[in-house]
Order: structure tokens, then C-alpha cells, then sequence
């Protein structure tokens, strides 16, 4: 196969492609990622370059034709065909260093809820003990392993002690290098232990383990001592699949379409997290065999794709997954940085549509231990959430879509640098903003959407049905796309064009928001209760952090109840992952926990859509349930 | 022991609106009618109040090629049908407690007729006859914005119900109403979440609620009538039940409606077993307005003068305790 060169500027990077690839493909080989978020079906148009030498083919598809003036061509779209190219990745076309949740309260977080409940060492997953052997001589002449086996039987309390082949291999050098005293990492489960390390001599470093949130979007990864429980340190990245497709379906449309796409797509995110993981280690000074266990929790599709499991049927009536409650599965199978021995958990889902994500957030909350009924809220592209207490839990996905995460908006993004997160519009219609970082504008984000919903509505830009009013500003306008309110002029933004917020996109918020407030009513109907009866509403998601109350409760997203009742418990994925990773009783505990919630399908029946139907206006039909926006 | 009667009582009444001004009210009307504000639901007189009659306004349609069938026609007459004033007479003496003027020669492919142009037809049949007046536009949204606004202008004062304010364009109407003192017709497509958001837009633009009638757009027998019916139950019942933003009368326009379908219109040839058309005409239109009555609307809008005796028989029937 003819291999072509592609030279990226402004890096001048150069790398090499098979011929017929797309730039999409050389930008990935090259470790730059273009936002693409159709999965390079070329509808999206955010993947816009310029080729500066050669020539390619194609490059056509949904994009401005200002844009197409200037020379952008797709590279989702273009193939590399006739011999080498230099092309410009412009940054506007390129998802720039993401703003992932890495609030520091996670300690405080952990302390409020109930881990100090668990004895952490009895627990643990992860054990290393310093082991001193008898040294053996002609009389006493019992093998290595056996005299080994013989003194963990004794400390570790269990009868049932193995030991991985590759530690077997080492293990006559290491323990004669010790002089028969050595440090031995154990993986711990409630039969057994299995030695996967040997170290000569008294070793002091602890045994790490790693916390791992894979969110369709971002991920984030904390590392943790398992001997003390604390965590030392935390990185997030975007989920590089996020060039595969912005939501789940059309990663698992991804993987049906392309040629190993499965393979692929799986690739992309142990990467994305083979970083992360790198990154923890270097500024920790640890080695990736320090590592010893790693507790994963994601949505369900996520773990598919992690693990490399087909995730077709996860999309097809009646939506059953591959999995849900996945084994444990050795770091080496999937290539992941930790001990090639190492231990993967994965948080068990509930359904196709609920997953462990939820399940890890569920534990953290406690929400199985109340007496009163808890809502607790994932507010993501799938937008789960769990109501109940100690007698019954419920849980339901009701889609909201990833307009509150950028998508489908036509300056949407993530929240990222430049993005505008408040807007302020004054009688005259002029806006002022607050963007991410300070710096100048390039798109809008979740957070920045809901508060733009509610600001247009009140400035009377838009009505409750969301549709743009007859208002005396030239920052109203027809567009390509039906109208639109220029929120920035292109001279002060970071992209050089106007930044703007269409009538579709308010549209797909109302959507959105709708869907989310349906799946709440729809659960509070389904358990026959009343809003009232609600004592404490959690809200979790990495864009929890950001979420403006008043702003959501003035749309009609979020349930009309004061405000002392709402916490925002940020990335609830991860902290309850590093709550199990601590102890197997508490992990088990979320495996119990994971089976007690009911599902409830809402595409069943036409309650959920007569609800949405009703939420599709600002802030609802039913003006009632918002006593506190009435004047 | 006696059998206790089961009684529901019901949180507030469906608001009242009233129709046409009479000299001492500003207007010129010869006297003005209230509909709605039914306690309970239609004509269950033992639970709660109906205070006000149901009342039939008879159409009169500007069309200058009325595409209404000769069977209708001929009922009415044809010279009749070819001056509003005239069929406006007409009406009156067929029963009609209102007039529903319904400007289609407002579309270009109607008669195009000029927004004076139509403020004066409205003018020409308030001229004509003392009764209330109700007036539609042609359904051509891009003209029948500034046709309104001028029949608006024109017969201030006069307490009209204006139609059809619709989700998509209603701003323009609400203003001309407001200004000039009219009520306004509000229609949603047999939604009950579309008719609340609409009232309260409409609301939201400082027009009083009890200014507002609801059309919730009705079909008629054969076609559906029991899912319009169900509607408007629902909406009743909502607003028996607190919901303010359902609390109107309700307008039906039963004619339209009826006459659309071959079973009222099909000729006694072509269609021997269905009987005599000169009787199933008009008994289409009546039955369609019978099953509407049973749903809560207070105006009916019809246009066989049979068919409107025959209603008002049984709405004087239905209203007797």
C-alpha cells in the first residue's frame, strides 16, 4: 500500500498515511484532534482546513460558503490521493486543552457521605505485605513458592494463595536478591490472593490504585494511595472518541460502519486514559507497575467500547446490552498502563441506558440510606437520574441530547477556553459576556446556553415557545438557517466571525430541557409522589459544577423547589469510583445497589412524551408548577 | 332513605365572556350576549351552574366565488350569499343569536379584497343587522394580519370576537383587539398544551383572559368527532378543575366542518342509501353541533338555517332544569 506524507502546520509536523486516507485520519495519526462531532460523516462541519501545497480529494460537505470562499475544505471528507500535502489544522477547527472537572473537594465530599463507614485495609483490593521467609537448607527443603504461599496464608488469613505467572517467573531471583525477605503485592478477593509482584527486601511505597471516570465526553482519572485511601492526585482529558461522534449512538453507528471501527474506537479511549495515566505517574514519580487495581465507572456504552465488547444491540430494540455486570479483567488484556497483572473493575450498569456512571454516582450520594425521598440528577448527554430512598430506588435515562454539552448548537462547545458562560443584556439589546479563561470568544457553553435561554427570554428576545420576537436590533437578523441574535460581533471574538444563537438552536435546548424535566415528572408520577415529598435534589455530571440554579429553575429544567434543597455534588462518576476502589465491601455494596434501582423504559408508552410535549415551552405549559416565577 | 345524589365539586368556573356592545355599552348592537362561565361540566344542571345559553352564530362569507355546494347555496339563496348585508338579514331571521362574518375574499385567489375593503364589509353587516358580530380572518396569514388590524380600527367599540389567533402569528391580532376593545379568538390544533401556551402568550401581551375564546378546532361527525370531543372534556375538565389557562368558552365552527364531508352535500342520486340530502345536510350539521354542545362549546358557527333551528331546539331543551 503507497504510504503519502501529510505535513501539518502550524507545527510543521509531518506524518505518513496510507493513500485514500482522510485528513481526518492524518490528523489522528498525528495526535491532534479535530473536532468532529458527526464522526467525520462530513455533516457537522467542524473539521474545517486549508491545504497549502498538493492537492487533495474532496473535502466537501456542510459548510458556510464564507468559509468555503476562503479556501476550507472538510477533512473528514478529503483524501489523501496525489502524492504529498501540507495543510493547515487552524485552532478553531481543533478541540483546544478541555476544561474537565478536578474540583478539589473530592476529600470533603468523600467525608460527608459514608466511606469512614468501611474498614478501608480489611477491604482492600490491593494488598502488599512484607513477607520474611526461613531460608531453606537440605534438610528444610520445600520449595520457593510453597515457603512463600505458607507465610501469606499466615498474614493474609486466607488459605487460597496464588501467584501470577510472571511474578512466578521472577520470584526464585527476587527472594534470594531480598535474602529471603521480600515485598509481595497481592490482588484480594473475599477467597483468595494472588501474587502479581515481588519485590526484594522491605519496600515502602504503598500500593496505588486509580479511580477512572469515562464519560462520553471527557474522562478523568484520579490516582490513590490504597493504603491510607487518599488521593494524591487528579487529570482529565476529553475522550478522544469525541472525533467518532458526539453522543453514544453514533459511536456504536461508528463502529458498525467502519472497517474495525470496534477495534478503533476501543484503541482511542486506552490511549486517551494510557495519557492521563502517564501524566499522574511522571508528576508522581511512580512507575506504572506501582499501580495495582483500577475501578472504572462509565455509561454503558462506554464500558462496551472500553472493553471492547460489541455494542451494536445496545441501539436496537428492545435495547439490551452485552453487558452489565462486567468480570474482572487483567490491565495486560486491555493494555492499559498499570501492572500488566493489575486488576480492572468495572462499575455494573443497570441497563442499556443507565450505567455505571450512574451507579457510582448513586453510592456516593447515599440515596439508598434515606428515610426521605432523594432525585438524584446526571445531567449529560443521556441525562439519567434516580429517585428514591431506602425502601425503593427508580432510575431512568430520558436522552436530553448533547445540547447542554455544545452539541447541535451551532456555536455550541464544551467549556472550554473562550467559551461564553453568561451573557448580560441590557434594554437596548447590547450584550455583554464572561467566557472560560477570560479569553476572547469562540462559542457558548452548557452552562452558558441555559443562562443565554434565560436571559433572551427575560430581555424578550425570544418568547416562552422559544421563537424569536420582531425587536428593534440589528443583532437580530434572518440567517442561512431561520433567525438568529448575534451574541458577539466577529471583530471581538476569537474565530472572526459573529457569534450568534439561532432560533434552531433554542429549539434543541427546549428539547433538551424538556426531556429532562418529562423523566423527572414521569418518576415522581410513577411513585405516585409529589414534588414536595422531595427533600434533597443531587445534581452530578461534570457540568454540575457550573449549573446556574435560578437559570435553570427560570427554563424550566430543573423542578421549581428552594434552593437550600439543591446540591451539586460535580463529578459523582469518578468520586464513587474511588469510593469502591477503597473497599470490596463497599464495591460490593454498589453491585447490590446497582440491582436494587428499577429500570423504567420511557419510550414505553406515551406518558413521557405527553409530559415533554407539555415542558416544551418557557419555563412550562403548566405555569403552576413554577408558583415562585408567577408575578 | 332517599338516594344521595354524587356531586363533584369543582374549583372555579369557566370564565364569562360577553359579546357585542349595545348603546349604553359604547356599541350599537341591539343587545349583547354572554356565554360561558359553566360551573361544572355542560348542561349537568344538578351539580352546578350553566348560567348562559350556548348561542349559534350563522356565517356569512365574503367569498366572492363562494365554492359553498347549491344544496347549502339554494337554502340560502343565491343573491343572498352575494351580499353580506343582505345574508347578514338572512341570518337574523333564521334564528341567529350572532354573526360570524368570515372574510375569505381577503385571500388574493378569494377576491383580494383591499384591508378597507373588508373593514367596510364588516361595517356594511353591522349596519345591516343589531346583532353581535364575530369576524374571521381568511386564513391567508400574510394578509389577514393588516385585514384585522383595519376591521379592528373600524368597529371599535362595537365588542367584536376577532379570529384566529394561532401560535405562529397572534401578536398582531392581540394588538388589534386590545386596542379596540374586541375579544379574540384563539385556535389550537385539538392540542390541549398548545391551546394553554398559546392563552398564555396571548396573556402575556396584557389581554384580559376573559377577552379570550378558545377554537379548538373540531371536526365533525364521522370524522373524528370523538377525539375533538375528548379534547374539549379535557380541557374542561382542566379548567373546571384550576387551570386558569383553560378557563374560556369554547367557539366551534361547526358549518365549515360539516359541510366539507360528502355525507352531509352528496346528492340523494349518487348516494340513494344515505337517504334524502335535503334532510342529511342540514342533520349532519346539526348532529356535529350537538356532539360539540356535549363537549362545552358555547358558540356554535353554522350555516344551514335548518340545522340552526334544530340546534336551538335542543340547546332550549338541554338548558331546561
Amino acid at each position: 500500500m503507497d504510504k503519502l506524507q501529510v505535513t501539518i502546520m502550524p507545527e510543521g509536523l509531518s506524518v505518513e498515511v496510507e493513500k485514500g486516507s482522510t485528513l481526518l485520519d492524518a490528523a489522528n495519526a498525528a495526535g491532534i484532534t479535530l473536532k468532529s462531532s458527526c464522526g467525520g460523516q462530513g455533516t457537522c462541519g467542524r473539521c474545517a482546513v486549508k491545504v497549502l501545497e498538493g492537492t487533495v480529494n474532496g473535502g466537501d460537505g456542510n459548510m458556510s460558503k464564507a468559509k468555503r470562499a476562503e479556501g476550507y475544505i472538510l477533512a473528514c471528507t478529503a483524501k489523501v490521493e496525489d502524492g504529498p500535502v501540507t495543510v493547515e489544522f487552524p485552532e478553531s477547527s481543533r478541540l483546544s486543552e478541555h476544561q474537565v472537572l478536578l474540583d478539589d473537594s473530592l476529600d470533603e465530599i468523600i467525608k460527608e457521605s459514608q466511606v469512614d463507614d468501611f474498614e478501608h485495609s480489611d477491604e482492600a483490593f490491593v494488598k502488599k505485605v512484607q513477607v520474611t521467609m526461613s531460608e531453606p537448607n537440605l534438610m528444610e527443603n520445600v520449595d520457593d513458592l510453597s515457603r512463600l504461599s505458607a507465610e501469606l496464608k499466615g498474614i493474609l488469613g486466607t488459605e487460597n494463595i496464588t501467584i501470577s505467572y510472571n511474578a512466578l517467573k521472577t520470584l526464585p531471583a527476587k527472594v534470594r536478591e531480598g535474602n529471603w525477605q521480600v515485598t509481595v503485592t497481592c490482588l484480594i478477593t473475599d477467597e483468595s490472593a494472588e501474587v502479581i509482584r515481588v519485590e526484594p527486601g522491605y519496600v515502602d511505597t504503598p500500593p496505588y490504585g486509580i479511580a477512572l471516570d469515562i464519560g462520553t465526553t471527557t474522562v478523568v482519572a484520579a490516582l490513590v494511595d490504597l493504603a491510607t485511601g487518599k488521593k494524591l492526585r487528579q487529570a482529565g482529558t476529553f475522550n478522544r472518541q469525541a472525533g467518532m461522534g458526539d453522543d453514544v449512538i453514533s459511536r456504536i453507528v461508528y463502529t458498525e460502519e467502519e472497517k474495525d471501527g470496534l477495534k478503533e474506537i476501543q484503541d482511542v479511549v486506552i490511549e486517551t486514559i494510557n495519557d492521563l495515566l502517564e501524566e499522574l505517574y511522571a508528576k508522581e514519580n511512580i512507575g506504572a507497575e506501582d499501580v495495582s487495581a483500577m475501578m472504572v465507572a462509565a455509561n454503558t456504552t462506554m464500558i462496551h467500547l472500553f472493553l471492547g465488547v460489541e455494542p451494536m444491540y445496545i441501539r436496537r430494540e428492545p435495547y439490551i446490552p452485552g453487558v452489565c455486570d462486567a468480570p474482572i479483567i487483567k490491565a495486560k488484556e486491555l493494555g492499559l498502563h498499570i501492572h500488566e497483572d493489575g486488576s480492572v473493575i468495572c462499575f455494573p450498569s443497570v441497563a442499556s441506558y443507565v450505567g455505571g456512571d450512574i451507579v457510582s454516582g448513586a453510592l456516593l450520594t447515599g440515596i439508598e440510606k434515606q428515610d426521605e425521598f432523594w432525585l438524584f440528577l446526571d445531567i449529560g448527554t443521556n441525562g439519567e437520574m434516580v429517585l428514591g430512598n431506602s425502601d425503593l430506588l427508580m432510575c431512568c435515562a430520558c436522552s436530553a441530547g448533547p445540547a447542554f454539552e455544545g452539541g447541535g448548537i451551532a456555536f455550541g462547545m464544551r467549556a472550554m477556553d473562550g467559551a461564553i458562560e453568561k451573557i448580560v443584556i441590557d434594554d437596548e439589546f447590547n450584550v455583554s459576556y464572561a467566557t472560560v479563561g477570560n479569553a476572547a470568544p469562540v462559542g457558548i457553553c452548557g452552562s452558558g446556553l441555559i443562562d443565554c435561554l434565560s436571559t433572551l427570554r427575560t430581555a424578550g428576545v425570544i418568547n416562552r415557545q422559544g421563537k424569536m420576537q420582531d425587536i428593534s436590533s440589528d443583532r437580530m437578523r434572518e440567517g442561512d438557517e431561520g433567525p438568529e441574535f448575534v451574541l458577539v460581533y466577529a471583530d471581538e471574538t476569537g474565530i472572526g466571525k459573529d457569534i450568534v444563537i439561532t432560533e434552531a438552536d433554542i429549539e434543541n435546548l427546549i428539547r433538551a430541557k424538556a426531556a429532562v424535566f418529562a423523566g423527572i415528572r414521569i418518576m415522581l408520577s410513577k411513585m405516585e409522589l409529589p414534588l414536595e415529598a422531595v427533600s434533597k435534589i443531587l445534581i452530578g455530571g461534570g457540568f454540575g459544577n457550573y449549573l446556574n440554579l435560578n437559570d435553570s429553575i427560570r427554563i424550566g429544567l430543573l423542578p421549581d423547589l428552594p434552593a437550600e434543597l439543591y446540591s451539586f455534588i460535580g463529578n459523582s462518576s469518578l468520586k464513587g469510583a474511588y469510593m469502591a476502589l477503597l473497599s470490596r465491601s463497599v464495591f460490593k455494596h454498589s453491585v447490590e445497589l446497582g440491582q436494587s434501582m428499577t429500570y423504567l423504559e420511557l419510550s414505553d408508552g406515551n406518558e413521557f412524551y405527553d409530559e415533554y410535549v407539555q415542558a416544551m415551552f418557557l419555563p412550562h405549559t403548566d405555569m403552576s408548577l413554577f408558583p415562585s416565577l408567577e408575578d | 332513605m332517599a338516594v344521595q345524589i354524587l356531586k363533584e365539586k369543582y374549583a372555579q368556573p369557566v370564565r364569562a365572556f360577553k359579546l357585542g356592545n349595545t348603546a349604553e355599552e359604547g356599541g350599537t348592537r341591539g343587545y349583547s350576549l354572554t356565554v360561558g362561565g359553566e360551573g361544572t361540566l355542560p348542561f349537568q344542571h344538578y351539580e352546578g351552574e350553566n348560567p348562559n345559553k350556548p348561542i349559534v352564530a350563522m356565517e356569512v362569507n365574503s367569498n366572492k366565488q363562494l365554492d359553498w355546494k347549491d344544496t347549502l347555496v339554494d337554502a340560502i339563496g343565491k343573491d343572498v350569499v352575494a351580499d353580506p348585508a343582505k345574508w347578514a338579514q338572512f341570518n337574523k331571521e333564521a334564528g341567529a343569536d350572532a354573526i360570524y362574518l368570515k372574510l375569505d375574499s381577503a385571500d388574493p385567489d378569494k377576491g383580494g379584497d383591499s384591508p378597507e375593503a373588508c373593514a367596510q364589509i364588516a361595517k356594511d353587516v353591522l349596519a345591516a343587522v343589531d346583532l353581535p358580530l364575530i369576524v374571521a380572518g381568511s386564513g391567508n396569514a400574510t394578509v389577514d394580519e393588516e385585514v384585522l388590524m383595519a376591521v379592528a380600527e373600524a368597529t371599535k367599540g362595537e365588542g367584536l370576537l376577532l379570529g384566529f389567533a394561532e401560535t405562529e402569528h397572534y401578536k398582531a391580532l392581540v394588538a388589534a383587539c386590545l386596542g379596540n376593545g374586541h375579544g379574540i379568538i384563539a385556535r389550537s390544533p385539538l392540542d390541549i398544551n398548545i391551546c394553554k401556551q398559546l392563552n398564555i402568550l396571548i396573556g402575556e401581551m396584557n389581554m384580559p383572559m376573559e377577552r379570550i375564546v378558545i377554537d379548538p378546532l373540531v371536526s365533525s361527525v364521522g370524522y373524528g368527532i370523538e377525539y375533538a370531543y375528548s379534547i374539549m372534556e379535557r380541557g374542561r375538565i382542566g379548567a373546571l378543575t384550576g387551570d386558569k389557562t383553560l378557563a374560556m368558552p369554547l367557539i366551534a365552527t361547526v358549518g365549515f366542518e360539516a359541510w366539507r364531508q360528502k355525507e352531509a352535500w352528496g346528492t340523494t342520486e349518487e348516494y340513494a342509501e344515505w337517504g334524502e340530502q335535503s334532510q342529511r345536510g342540514p342533520a349532519w350539521e346539526a348532529t356535529t353541533a350537538a356532539a360539540c354542545l356535549q363537549g362545552g362549546v358555547d358558540i356554535l358557527c353554522m350555516r344551514h338555517p335548518d340545522a340552526v333551528k334544530t340546534i336551538k331546539h335542543q340547546i332550549d331543551a338541554l338548558m331546561t332544569k
